[in-house]
Parts: structure tokens; sequence; C-alpha cells
């Protein structure tokens, strides 16, 4: 604590800034105990990943030691050897960006879509159906699959990635977000000013409501992406030939027991290449929010 | 004629844009579901390739007194409660630090949002072996300030706790962003002027920040209760026996789990679906009640 | 807008994929047919399936397997829709019985193949009406894999014989050596993993189990299926449960920490204890079962009625289970064969294994298979079996006494069973 204090002393913002700058900026500049606030936050999200890590790259043996193993072992390549051994993880992971991409696409355009009428254009029914979409999100999905597979055996989609794909092109939880979203960020005055210019409806979804909601687009891109990557219930039912990546994990576990490290192995390969578009992308994601709604 | 399309334009439009929603949920949301309703009048017997026979109201008058539903619907509140409450109001704080100028922003704000990247079973194993009850870190670092170990799956409040905490370390982060993104949003000039009113950070942000948060934080209190009180696999994973009764003495079976438990380990198909809608009742009530409690704390404040 | 371009052109590239590579890859050319096998866990069956192949042109085999729970869940959801099942599907001892109940879903394999088969094996998998729904592959057997070492410094006899004998009488005398054990046992160590797998080895030998033969649950009546609760309760009582609940995480760790020092056995095992606990290669032997029978696993091929290919799969899963190709899976998987004229065979007859002491455990695991007594098994026998774990774990877990946990778990088995 003394130790940090003279870190924040020599260059106080105030002093350093031009004299007509107001004494706060904003967005305001951080303390230390800022960071170290969110350096802990940081710390405490990513320790259990970094600990699933160490596992992965040790024997068995080493899951359980007390005082807990806490350096990444030798066996990192061994595990993942036996983790190829035991499914086709090559072509799962191709399933999974498949599924997961045309899902996010189509979640991000279709909510938009459905968030801008509901946002912003005055129409007979609006607050019904919007509550009515909202109430879908309220049933318990685990049960719902006995009708789909149903329904997908009836369409011949079964062990075909669409009876995937289909169910989640919509989602109510992306209408509801971007309905809120757009609510805010929209001005009216500026979809009036484009009525003005002669726009469209659709003119104006592309030329206004688009730009306007591109930073909810990425975050909520980024979250459906995830969602549909990890989505394993449903796809363990549908798919045997077209296996997802968290398809291929249930194969790791073996019959009458499990092998942890195996199967931790697996999901940190499965969390890998979305770890990897995290990096890449999140940081455009994170940027769009950080260059804020309301500039139109 | 122009006038007229535009007029169609106007009033047309809106429908044809959420028409797309609507029709992929309507086959493949709403339709299983009202298939589920129906199901729920019947007992069926799901290992009996769609036999069933129409039983009306019975599965429903069986579940209002069945004593483990209650159970799991208590631990579902409980657990609800235990890790809603803290994830958002730790969500609300860590935005607020978020919302600095800060160096390295992209990778902090990245960190924060890591959990929500990985995969439930993933997570639910390591924190299984984290709450381990003879040799988990947690009982180590206990043993090290001198507690004595917990047997963190034997208690309820033990049990309810671990599971609090793995929803809520892969959710918190995921809110603040959200937060983040919503007071990006919220006018400087409203913070300008309170600064020259000279009031302090902490009015700022209980007078302005909160109140301009208002529809998010109502969106996701309402996103948390639906999604919390459907909590299934974090519990199913946590025995760690995959048995879905939810510890020895069903002390953190959930009520989805219990519907999980009753169609897919008792294959009594009917029941689970009355548990289902009902459970979809109960959601809809704390949805709404939550809906106009936050809109009323958010109101206060202002 | 440069995010949702890149956006756009991984949608248009993801499209094309989808394009080719979805759509129905499962029927190849040339009037092939490919016989779909769904398993849990590992038969082992990767090589048998190549040869089979070869030796019947036309004809191709794909493999998925699942978890545990998974692969049955996915099977009963099958069944229940009327599609989406394999060709063969694999199908675990504790779920036979609930599948036999629903045995007009799968195809008759007949009565040819009876002779060849363990006697409780093969009444396992058959329905009240005489249909075979399902051909046995492996048996788990039952013995008691014990430390030596622990036994040594726990100041009792550790020769294999000798402690074969000290229990051979039966559970009261393993609980007799228990006591002994837990008297000077090394510290962090307990005499047994857990109270259900001990409680299955002990109500698998009663002459009759949780049910009657005419399907009536006998929990409550049977005074056998108390007096094993009332044996592994005094157990617990006497210190001798390490308290770890089979499958667990915990109970994986139990191997690898030494936590106990004896634990219910099947051939199955002893392939865990080897990966969990490398680090006591020599300190584990084998000793026979008290009382002298025993079996746990094991699981049988069945062939769903809605398969595409029933004639074929009834074919491919009588090969896979023939003995010729179970003695293999003896020798590659250590999977214990459900035939018992096998059993002679000195490869099987002959066997040791070095990591537990050159312990003869093909004919530890054999004899176990042969004496076990055929115990009728109902529907849901495996989902008892957990429930009165779950009520031991209770006593174990300190949260209910003997009496109230038996009353509760009397109550939901009634409850379970209804």
């Amino acid at each position: 604590m003394t130790l940090l204090a003279p870190v924040e002393k020599p260059a106080p913002p105030v002093e350093k800034r031009p004299v007509r700058r107001r004494v706060f900026g904003y967005p305001r500049r951080a303390s230390v105990w800022t960071y170290a606030a969110l350096l802990a936050v940081v710390a405490g999200s990513v320790f259990p990943l970094y600990w699933s890590l160490v596992v992965s790259s040790q024997t068995s043996e080493a899951v359980a030691q007390v005082p807990p193993v806490l350096v990444p072992g030798g066996h990192l390549f061994d595990n993942i050897a036996r983790v190829f051994d035991s499914t086709d993880f090559g072509q799962a992971l191709l399933n999974s960006l498949i599924v997961s991409g045309s899902v996010t696409v189509s979640v991000v355009f279709f909510s938009t879509l459905a968030g801008f009428a509901f946002a912003k254009l005055r129409f007979r029914g609006r607050k019904v159906l919007l509550v009515l979409a909202i109430a879908t999100s309220m049933v318990p999905q685990q049960l719902g699959i006995i009708p789909l597979y149903l329904l997908m055996a009836k369409l011949g989609w079964t062990d075909h990635l669409a009876a995937v794909i289909v169910p989640g092109l919509v989602t109510a939880f992306g209408v509801f977000f971007m309905t809120q979203y757009l609510g805010r960020a929209v001005p009216d005055e500026l979809l009036e000013a484009g009525r003005v210019d002669g726009c469209s409806t659709f003119g104006l979804y592309w030329h206004v409501v688009l730009p306007a909601a591109r930073p909810a687009a990425a975050v909520l891109g980024l979250f459906t992406f995830m969602q549909a990557w990890n989505d394993f219930f449903w796809p363990l039912v549908v798919l045997q030939d077209n296996a997802t990546v968290q398809v291929a994990l249930s194969s790791l576990a073996s019959g009458y027991t499990t092998d942890y490290t195996l199967t931790l192995t697996g999901t940190l390969l499965a969390t890998l290449p979305i770890l990897v578009i995290f990096m890449l992308l999140g940081r455009q994601i994170v940027g769009g929010i950080m260059q804020g709604a309301i500039k139109g | 004629m122009r006038a007229a399309l535009s007029r169609l334009d106007a009033k047309g439009s809106p429908y044809l844009y959420i028409v797309p929603f609507f029709l992929l949920f309507g086959v493949f949301g709403l339709w299983p579901l009202l298939y589920t309703g129906y199901v729920s009048f019947n007992d069926w017997d799901l290992l009996d390739a769609g036999e069933h026979t129409w039983v009306g109201l019975a599965n429903y008058r069986e579940l209002l007194g069945d004593a483990y539903f209650w159970n799991a619907l208590g631990n579902t509140l409980s657990i609800w409660v235990l890790s809603t409450v803290p994830q958002l109001l730790a969500a609300l704080w860590i935005a607020h630090l978020l919302n600095h100028r800060l160096r390295a922003r992209t990778s902090l704000r990245m960190g924060v949002l890591l959990p929500n990247i990985t995969s439930i079973v993933a997570v639910t194993i390591v924190f299984t072996q984290m709450f381990g009850r003879d040799f988990g870190m947690i009982n180590w670092l206990l043993g090290i300030v001198g507690a004595g170990p917990v047997d963190w799956q034997a208690n309820t409040w033990s049990s309810h706790l671990a599971i609090s905490l793995i929803v809520a370390w892969r959710w918190t982060g995921y809110n603040a962003l959200i937060y983040l993104a919503s007071m990006q949003a919220i006018p400087h000039d409203l913070y300008e002027a309170a600064d020259l009113d000279g009031a302090n950070q902490r009015q700022q942000f209980w007078r302005i920040t909160v109140p301009q948060l208002r529809p998010t934080i109502m969106f996701t209190a309402v996103i948390s209760t639906i999604g919390g009180l459907q909590i299934m696999a974090e519990p199913l994973l946590f025995a760690g026996t995959s048995t879905p009764t939810g510890g020895s003495d069903r002390q953190f079976q959930t009520a989805a789990l219990f519907m999980y438990e009753q169609g897919f380990r008792e294959f009594r198909f009917g029941y689970a679906s009355a548990i289902a809608w009902t459970l979809c009742l109960v959601i809809a009530v704390f949805a709404v009640a939550n809906f106009l409690l936050t809109r009323r704390i958010a109101n206060d404040e202002k | 807008m440069r995010f949702l371009r890149t956006v756009g052109a991984l949608a248009a590239a993801t499209m094309m994929l989808t394009a080719c590579g979805s759509g129905g890859g499962s029927e190849g050319g040339g009037g092939d047919i490919t016989l779909d096998v769904n398993l849990f866990g590992n038969f082992g069956y990767e090589q048998l399936y190549k040869e089979y192949e070869a030796a019947h042109p036309g004809i191709k085999i794909q493999e998925h397997t699942a978890a545990y729970n998974d692969h049955h869940r996915d099977l009963a959801t099958h069944l229940a829709t009327g599609s989406g099942a394999g060709d063969i599907e694999g199908v675990d001892t504790g779920f036979i019985a609930q599948m036999r109940e629903a045995g007009k879903q799968f195809v008759d394999l007949g009565t040819e193949r009876q002779a060849e088969y363990l006697p409780w094996k093969w009444q396992a998998s058959l329905t009240k009406e005489g249909q075979q729904i399902g051909y046995g592959t492996d048996v788990g057997g039952l013995a008691i894999c014990y430390r030596r070492d622990l036994f040594e410094k726990a100041g009792l006899p550790a020769d294999r014989d000798a402690v074969s004998a000290s229990w051979a009488a039966g559970w009261d005398k393993y609980l007799e050596v228990g006591a002994k054990y837990t008297a000077k046992a090394p510290a962090g160590t307990a005499f047994f993993d857990g109270g259900g797998a001990l409680y299955n080895a002990v109500i698998g030998q009663a002459p009759q189990g949780f049910y009657a033969p005419d399907n009536t649950v006998v929990v409550a009546s049977n005074p056998e299926v108390r007096k094993a609760w009332d044996l592994v309760v005094r157990a617990i009582q006497g210190n001798m449960s390490a308290k770890l609940v089979e499958s667990s995480p915990e109970w994986n760790n139990g191997f690898a920490k030494g936590q106990f020092a004896t634990i219910a056995c099947p051939a199955w095992m002893m392939a865990k204890i080897k990966d969990q606990a490398k680090s006591f290669a020599g300190k584990w032997d084998v000793a026979s079962v008290p009382g002298g029978g025993g079996n746990w696993g094991g699981s049988y091929l069945t062939v769903p009625k809605q398969g595409k290919h029933v004639e074929e799969a009834k074919k491919l899963a009588a090969w896979l289970t023939a003995p010729e190709q179970q003695a293999r899976n003896f020798t590659s998987q250590g999977l214990l064969p459900s035939i018992p004229a096998l059993y002679d065979k000195p490869e099987i007859a002959n066997y040791k294994d070095p990591f537990f002491n050159n312990a003869p455990v093909g004919k530890l695991f054999t004899t176990a298979a042969k004496e076990l007594e055929p115990q009728y098994q109902g529907p849901r026998t495996g989902d008892i079996q957990t429930t009165i774990r779950d009520g031991l774990i209770r006593v174990e877990q300190g949260k209910q006494g003997s009496e109230q946990s038996w009353t509760q778990t009397v109550s939901d088995i009634e409850r379970l069973t209804k």
C-alpha cells in the first residue's frame, strides 16, 4: 500500500492537463486501486482456465496433489495425442465452426431487424408481440427436445448439421437485447431526419440502425457464437454422424470411470479455437463497445 | 403513387421485420413447447414409444403434493439469489472500474469476459475438483488459515454456495460488459454538470450512472432470472457421478434438474412436461416481479 | 462496418462449407451399406470391424461412442421417437433390465446361443415373453483388490491366499478384518472405498435381490436387502469407509492418493487402478471375493427394430460377441468373456498380472463369475442401487442415522417403482 501510493503522486492528471480542461476529464483516469481491483478480477477469471491447462499437462495422478500443482508439467502433448486418438476431433472442430458461424450471422441479422421494428416502429400489436417474444425464453428448453427431435426426424434432418443450425437461427434473447439497445442508441430525431430525406424503412435500417447497432451487434455476435459453440445437450441427441466439438468431448469420457486429465485436455482443445477467435475479434468487439453508440 | 408505397412501407414493413423471428421460432421453439404442454396432460412413458393415456390434470395435482418438487424449487430459489444478487452487484462494480481511462483497457475487458467463453462442462469439472473434500484447493486454502475442511457437496448451504460461485464466475464478466456498453452511452455532460455542482464520485455513481442504466439493469435482472431459475447443468455435473438427484439428500437438486431426472431417468415424460410448464409459470412470475421491482428501485434512485 | 463485413464473409464461407460438408454421407456408392454401432466407453472393437469389413464386402461399419449416461439417455430418446437409433446399440448391465421392458422395440435374437452363455448373463436380457434382446459382451466378475503394503503396515497377513481365506466365510469376516485394519490403519487410509459399491457386492450374492420374478419390488420385505444394509452401516460406523462415491472425481483421486486398502474389484477395474495408481505397481494384489461369487458391470449388444439394416446388424452383433472374438477382447482389452467355455482356455485361466503382484486374476474373476447364482433383476435395479447408495452416503456424511436413512430410502424406492 505504501509502496503503491507514490506511484500515483508523480503524475496527477489534473496538473498536467492543459488549463482549459475541466478538473475531471471523462471517462475518469484510473487510480492505482482501480488497476489493483481489476487485476484481481482478471486473475480470478483466468485462474480456473489456467488450472485446467495445468491439469492437462500432467498425468492423472497429479490432479489431486496437496499442496496443489500450480505449474504445467510435460505431458500436454501426450494428452493431446490421446484426445486425437480417441475421436475425430478435426472434423468436429470444422462442424462446430460451421454451426456457430451460421447461427451467429443469422441471430445478429434477424435480431437487429426485429429489434429495430420493436424499438422504433409503430405498429398494431407491438407490445403484445414483444412480450410474447420475451416470454418464449422462459420455458426450460431441455424438455422441448423430444418433440423437436420428432420434427427433425420428419424433416429428415437428423444427423445433419441443419438440425442444430436451423433452430438456432433466431433467439428471443437476441431480439430482446437489440430492442433494449436500439431503443436507447438510436435517437428518434435521426430516424425522422432520415424519413424526411426520403429513406424507406429498410433504408433507415441499413443506413441508420445497422451502423448504430454495431457495438451491440459485436457483443451479441460474440455471445451467440460462444453459446452455439458450447451447446451440448441438443447436438448430442440429434447428431451422431456429424459430431460437433462438444459431442466429441462426450465420447472422451469412458464407460465406468472417467479420466479427468483426458477430459480436461479435450475441453481445453475445444476452448482453444474460441479463445483464438476471442483474441482476434475480441479486441474489435471490446473496441466497438468503447467507441460508443451515440455518435450520429 | 409514391405516397401510397411509402404508407405501405410504414405499415407493412414492421411485420416483415419480425416475421422471420416468429416464423422460425414458431416452428422450432413454440411448437415443441406446445407439444410438451399436450404431453403434460398424459401419462406418457418415454421408453414405450409414444404410448400414452390422457390423465387431465393428474400430473399437476401430483406435482403440487410432491415434496421433492418443493424441495427442488426451494433449492432453485436459494441458488438463484445466491448467484444473481452478488453477480449483478459485482458486475456493476466491475463495469464502473472498467469505465475509466485505462492502460491495456482492451486486455482488461477481455480478461473479465474470459469465463463466459468456456463451456459449462469444463468449468464445472474444474470447480468440482477445486471444491473437493479431501484434496480440493479451496479446502487446502481454508486449512492454511486454520479453518476446518468443508464437505462442500454434503451440506445444503455449502453446495448452494459452491454452485452459485460456478454460475456467478461464468456470468459476472458478461453482465459487466453489458453494463459497460450502456455506461459508455451515458451523455458526458451529465457528469460534467454534476462536477460543477460538486457531487463526488460515489454520489454521481448512484445518482447518474445507476438511473441511466435502468433499462440495462432491468434487462440483465430479467435475463438472469430466466437463466438462473433454469439452472441444470451445474448441479448435475457438480454431483460428480451424473446422478440427477442433486446430492445424497437432494440438497442441491434444482427444479430443472428434477425435471431432467423425471424425464430422462424415470422416463416419465408426462410428469416431466408438467414440471416444465409449472417451472415456466414460476419463472414468468419472478421475471415480471423482478422487472417491476428493479424498475421501482431504479426510479427511486433518480 | 469492418466487423460486420468480416462476419459476412465468414458466413458466406461457412454456407458454402455447409453445402458440401454435411450432406448425407452415410450411404457409400455401389450398394454398400453402413452399419451404425452406437456404444459408450471403450469396447475395443476397431480391429474387429476391419476384419469384418474385409470378410464382408459391401458392409461398412461406423462406430459412435458417447459417455455412459449420455449414451443411454439418447437411446431412450431414439426409442421414444421411433427413429435415430443405430443398427446396433450397446446397453450396459445397469440399463438392460429397463430396455428389456421395452422389448418390443428390439429384434428378437432367438435362443440358438443360449447354451454358450453364463445363465445369469443370458437371463438378464431375456423378456418375460422369452424374447432375447441382446447378446452379452463382457462380464465384470468380482474379486477384492487390496493393498499388500497397507495390510502389512496394519499388522495383517498380506499374503493372497491368507487374505482370501480370512474372509472366505463371508462378509462378516470381511468386516472383522476391516475392524482389525482400522485399529492400526496407516494415517489417511480407510479399509474400503465407499458404502455403495460394497453394498452391491453383498446384495449381489443373495438368492433374491430387489425384485421377485414377477417384477414386484421386495426391497421392504426381503430380509436380505435390510441385512446387507445393516452390514454396510456397521462398516461405516466402524470408520472403515473412505466415504468416496464410486465413479466420482474424488473416488478417482482416491486411487492415486491411496485412500483405501480394499475395493470390490471387477475385471475392468484393474485397468482403472493401473491407470490411476501407477506409483503403486506391485503393491496391489487381488484376493477372492467374500462369499465366492459376484459380478459388477458388463454389457450387451442390442439390435433396435427401427434400424435400417436389421438382418446385417444381427449378424454383426452375433459375430462381435462370438466366443472367438470375446476371447480376443480379453487378451487385448482385459474384458472378461461372458461365455464360460472360454474360462478354461490357458490364455484366460493362467493369466497373471504383474502390476497386481502376479495375482492369478484370470482364475479369480472367472471363478466369481461362474459361482454367481442368477438373481432376478427387475427393470429399475440400477436406479434402486443408486438410491440405496445415496441412502448410505447420507449415513456416511452424518446427515442421517441408519433408521431414518433407511426409511427414506425405502420410500424413495417405492416412489421410483410405482
